[in-house]
């Protein structure tokens, strides 16, 4: 008896214990979102109801078929899509490019470039739209999608340089000098080696640099005054008035909204995982 | 001559004779607010553009936590919308400035719009020095919601709402029910412009105004809402709550009255379920004056706007009286005082409001009305919180207020 | 060194610091310029203005809200920086035991962040309401509170109840970029330890920190400036109320920009938020600088 327990104990926690805590305390964690959820489904009276009511007293579908039918929620998504890939594609090649760089060159001046970095990263959207406007104005590409994209990215990058800087650091400098021994350049030894053991970092930056986009708000506003071309963010924001704001309206709205990408980032765990057995990282 | 070339040739001499019979409508963009499907706009718009040929609306919707940056960044970059709306209180802000295209002739030679019979509220707000701006599109003022179920369970006669302050107080103590969460009333002390616009009646019930918030009067109408907490017959959280979200509670059943403005009716219809009526905001025991807080969005015309023809057009459409009944049903009224709607929805509030609209009050019209309302702010939640007295709190804001107004008077 | 470093990597360094220089920068040199003017909304696209040299600023500093709300955002970010990076720590490593549908509920989680800042503000405003917020209802059906909890509409509570809501918000962020800095780590070197004999607390000690510091500290320098211009969320949780007491330095240059329709005043208080910036940058570039050396 004494030998099996703690065999068990060693045992337990992985199969049943962890799965059932983890469970436990991401329900409890997203219980906001259930919240977002469900008010969806109830009218703006039960919303501000006391006690609040757990489950919709009278549940009505009224706030989600309004979403769908009124609000052109298809064109929304496909701004939004049309916004978010581009911007995740050209952050990640942009991004790797200078993380790359910034983890080989020893120099000051990779200390000064993040310092520029990271300094233009702080004034929020709202502060710094007007001079952002200007610029695209003067290269004549308002009301356009590569507008929104080009902005959009230049708030991403930064992210995307910190994160993978240190991650290309991870990259053994041995394999890569062993490519040089057999005459690989430089960029190919970035190409062949480096980029593919960086498959799972660069592939949580871009899905989170894809959400971001997914999610911005005051360039497409800014930016880009047609109605349709504007992404679901914006959709969103327009429920809230001056003296209302439909609230159940604005929850349903942005559940749908989150839910491709959320099953998009479900589906990604899974890459990630096989990512991970097919050992792209040693 | 090839087919394909001749073809070309036909359609162009077809689109050139249609050219002739329809020219292509010139576009007339609106930047708009109402996401509201009840919004009179989207009737207007509608309207307008089967009415006949020449324009054509192109709306936009801006969602309203960005409309005043959006317009200042359109205005100052020569990208302006050919027409937008645009908050009472603000007018002079932009129309100080210079960047709103003045509409005094236009109006003066318009056979639609008749200054006239227009509310006084209103037409302040539109003007600086003088010169006009902009035009009402609707007007609001704040009355009283109550709940006449509650009326009856404590006893108290629905028929005859409380009148004054010490009846509103009085009423709001026997309303107050702890045990069901119920409070007696609620209103809005948001950190915001909002708070200002619902002080400000009680400011001048009491015979307060602005640029005399040290006197007492002020102290008085600011006493009666740190009472209404401190008694716990408001709720605490109401200097976190946005008037929306006051009216909300108030249909939630968490309290018996509210302050609150008509654009709240098609909410109380769809999801009040309880017999609901409006008063006329009390007044004050000793000094019997009524008052309210005017609102409302107005229509202008942006510095810069390309189509200012069209835009004048529309807004002449949009003053026309067919378009006020159609406002009503989002509970908006018409800001002209000739327009009496026959069968209006809710007419007992319609009565109420319709009453109330004569004592209301614009905010302003001051350029720098933003700088006037955010002392009034931190005074009303200075004193809410009892950080501060609320004398002393209002001494503070009349320092900050008066040398604004030495400068550039009321 | 074997090999002398090809340009190519200055070229890959210059491309996206020129982008970057390329679409920002002009915006802000734009605001720092306009904290040295008199700026209107007629004047607003204009370059050139009225100087007032330090008036602006002046200003600002005479403004007894400036230092609350100076004091506040520094409270705000490090109370992120260290709810984020030690919960998000401490999540990431749990996950990382691989047990079943660990991948799936990590990617859940997310859901958290991935939400619009207004919603998550109005829900978390629900949800703190004194009298029909689920908070409360929680805590007295619990029986942790006696009374109800004044979350939003106690000024000495505010602050709390929005750092709180923040960390709740943007925590999955950090604790995916944390969960993705632990795959980097190889596992030789966890073999290695567990065959000396090494616990759990010193693997995490003497492999897993040393590794992940480098990560750690990049999620803490992007985790600041993230906080430094959190904006839309506060917006709709308290709009910087009661009395400031939730107000931060980008909430406060947006009101004095675009409520108040002081330009000027907006500009010098991001230029207020922009040095801090760079005294993090310049911080965290130090920092980094050490590790290499070690």
């Amino acid at each position: 008896m004494r030998h099996v327990l703690p065999r068990l104990a060693g045992l337990r926690p992985k199969r049943i214990l962890y799965p059932c805590l983890a469970t436990i305390g991401v329900a409890i964690y997203l219980f906001p979102i259930y919240w977002m959820l469900i008010s969806g489904f109830k009218n703006s009276a039960e919303i501000f109801a006391n006690p609040p009511t757990f489950v919709p007293r009278d549940p009505n579908l009224e706030a989600f078929e309004f979403v769908f039918v009124h609000e052109n929620i298809a064109r929304y998504l496909r701004n939004s899509l049309i916004i978010a890939i581009p911007v995740m594609a050209l952050t990640l090649i942009l991004g790797s490019m200078g993380a790359y760089a910034m983890s080989r060159i020893r120099s000051r001046i990779v200390d000064f470039a993040l310092i520029v970095v990271l300094m233009l990263q702080v004034f929020p959207d709202a502060l710094v739209a007007t001079p952002v406007f200007i610029v695209f104005q003067t290269l004549g590409i308002l009301n356009t999608f590569l507008a929104v994209i080009l902005a959009t990215t230049s708030k991403l990058l930064a992210f995307a340089l910190v994160i993978l800087r240190p991650m290309f650091r991870q990259v053994p400098l041995e394999l890569e000098e062993a490519s040089f021994v057999d005459g690989c350049s430089q960029f190919q030894a970035f190409l062949r080696i480096a980029l593919p053991i960086m498959r799972v970092p660069l592939l949580v930056v871009g899905a989170i640099v894809f959400v971001q986009a997914y999610g911005q708000f005051v360039y497409p506003l800014t930016l880009m005054n047609q109605q349709s071309l504007q992404p679901g963010t914006v959709g969103i924001y327009g429920f809230v008035g001056s003296e209302h704001a439909d609230w159940h309206r604005v929850m349903a709205f942005s559940s749908i909204y989150v839910l491709p990408i959320l099953v998009l980032f479900l589906l990604l765990q899974k890459k990630i995982v096989a990512g991970l057995t097919a050992g792209a990282l040693k | 001559m090839s087919l394909r070339k001749l073809l070309l040739g036909a359609i162009a001499a077809i689109g050139l004779t249609a050219t002739a019979a329809l020219a292509e409508p010139k576009t007339v963009t609106l930047w708009h607010i109402y996401n509201f499907e009840s919004d009179m706009i989207h009737y207007g718009i509608k309207a307008f553009n089967e009415s006949q040929s020449e324009y054509r609306i192109e709306p936009r919707l801006v969602p309203y936590t960005n409309i005043n940056p959006e317009l200042i960044k359109a205005i100052a970059t020569g990208t302006p919308p050919d027409l937008t709306v645009i908050n009472d209180p603000v007018v002079a802000s932009f129309s100080s400035q210079g960047q709103l295209t003045d509409l005094t002739d236009r109006i003066a030679k318009s056979k639609i719009i008749n200054l006239d019979v227009y509310y006084k509220g209103p037409l302040a707000s539109s003007q600086w020095k003088g010169r006009r701006y902009s035009v009402a599109r609707e007007v609001n003022a704040l009355a009283l919601y109550y709940n006449a179920d509650m009326f009856r369970a404590k006893g108290l006669d629905p028929d005859k709402p409380p009148k004054t302050w010490s009846e509103v107080v009085a009423a709001a103590e026997k309303l107050r029910d702890p045990a069901k969460g119920v409070y007696g009333i609620g209103f809005c002390a948001h950190s915001s412009e909002q708070a200002v616009f619902q002080w400000l009646p009680f400011l001048w019930q009491a015979g307060g105004s602005i640029d005399k918030l040290d006197q007492p009067e002020a102290t008085q109408a600011l006493q009666l809402w740190v009472d209404l907490v401190q008694k716990g017959l408001a709720s605490r959280d109401v200097i976190n709550q946005q008037q929306r979200e006051v009216t909300s509670t108030f249909i939630a059943g968490g309290s018996a009255m509210a302050v609150g403005g008509p654009w709240e009716l098609p909410n109380l219809q769809k999801d009040a379920k309880f017999d609901w009526r409006v008063a006329v905001l009390p007044v004050k025991d000793d000094k019997n004056i009524k008052a309210s807080s005017l609102g409302g969005f107005h229509f202008a015309i942006p510095k810069g706007a390309k189509e200012v023809d069209g835009a004048f057009k529309v807004i002449e459409f949009m003053s026309n009286a067919t378009l006020f009944n159609e406002g009503w049903k989002a509970g908006l009224l018409a800001p002209r005082s000739d327009i009496e709607l026959k069968d209006p929805q809710w007419p007992q509030a319609y009565g109420v409001f319709h009453e109330q609209i004569k004592t209301a009050i614009q905010r302003g019209p001051h350029p720098q009305w933003p700088d006037l309302s955010r002392p009034i702010q931190i005074a009303i939640q200075e004193a809410l919180t009892g950080t501060k007295p609320a004398n002393v709190a209002l001494q503070e804001a009349a320092k900050k207020i008066q040398p604004i107004l030495a400068k550039t008077p009321l | 060194m074997a090999r002398t470093r090809s340009p190519l990597l200055y070229v890959f360094l210059a491309v996206p610091v020129a982008y970057l220089l390329a679409f920002i920068g002009f915006p802000i040199v734009f605001n720092v310029t306009m904290s040295f003017q008199e700026v209107t909304i007629g004047n607003l696209a204009m370059f050139f203005r009225p100087f007032v040299g330090l008036d602006n600023y002046r200003e600002v500093i005479a403004d007894p809200t400036f230092r609350k709300v100076l004091i506040n955002s520094l409270i705000f970010v490090f109370a992120n920086v260290v709810g984020q990076i030690s919960i998000g720590l401490c999540v990431a490593l749990f996950f990382a035991e691989n047990f079943a549908g660990a991948h799936y509920l990590r990617g859940l989680l997310l859901s958290a962040w991935m939400l619009p800042g207004l919603v998550v503000g109005a829900l978390w405003k629900w949800m703190y309401a004194t009298d029909y917020g689920v908070a409360n209802y929680v805590l007295a059906k619990l029986r942790i509170v006696n009374g109800p909890v004044h979350w939003l509409s106690d000024p000495a509570m505010g602050l709390t109840a929005v750092n709180i809501a923040h960390i709740w918000y943007i925590m999955p962020f950090s604790m995916i970029l944390i969960a993705a800095g632990l795959t980097t780590i190889p596992q030789e070197q966890y073999e290695a330890a567990a065959l000396d004999g090494a616990g759990a607390v010193r693997r995490f000690r003497h492999v897993t920190l040393p590794a992940l510091s480098p990560t750690l500290l990049a999620v803490a320098c992007l985790v600041t400036i993230y906080s430094m211009r959190a904006f839309d969320m506060i917006v709709s949780l308290t709009h910087g109320g009661p009395l400031d007491s939730t107000n931060v330095l980008p909430l406060l240059s947006y009101q004095f920009s675009f409520e108040q329709f002081q330009f000027g005043v907006g500009a010098a208080i991001g230029t207020f938020a922009f040095i801090l910036v760079i005294v993090v940058a310049l911080v965290y570039v130090r920092t980094l600088n050490k590790e290499v050396s070690l």
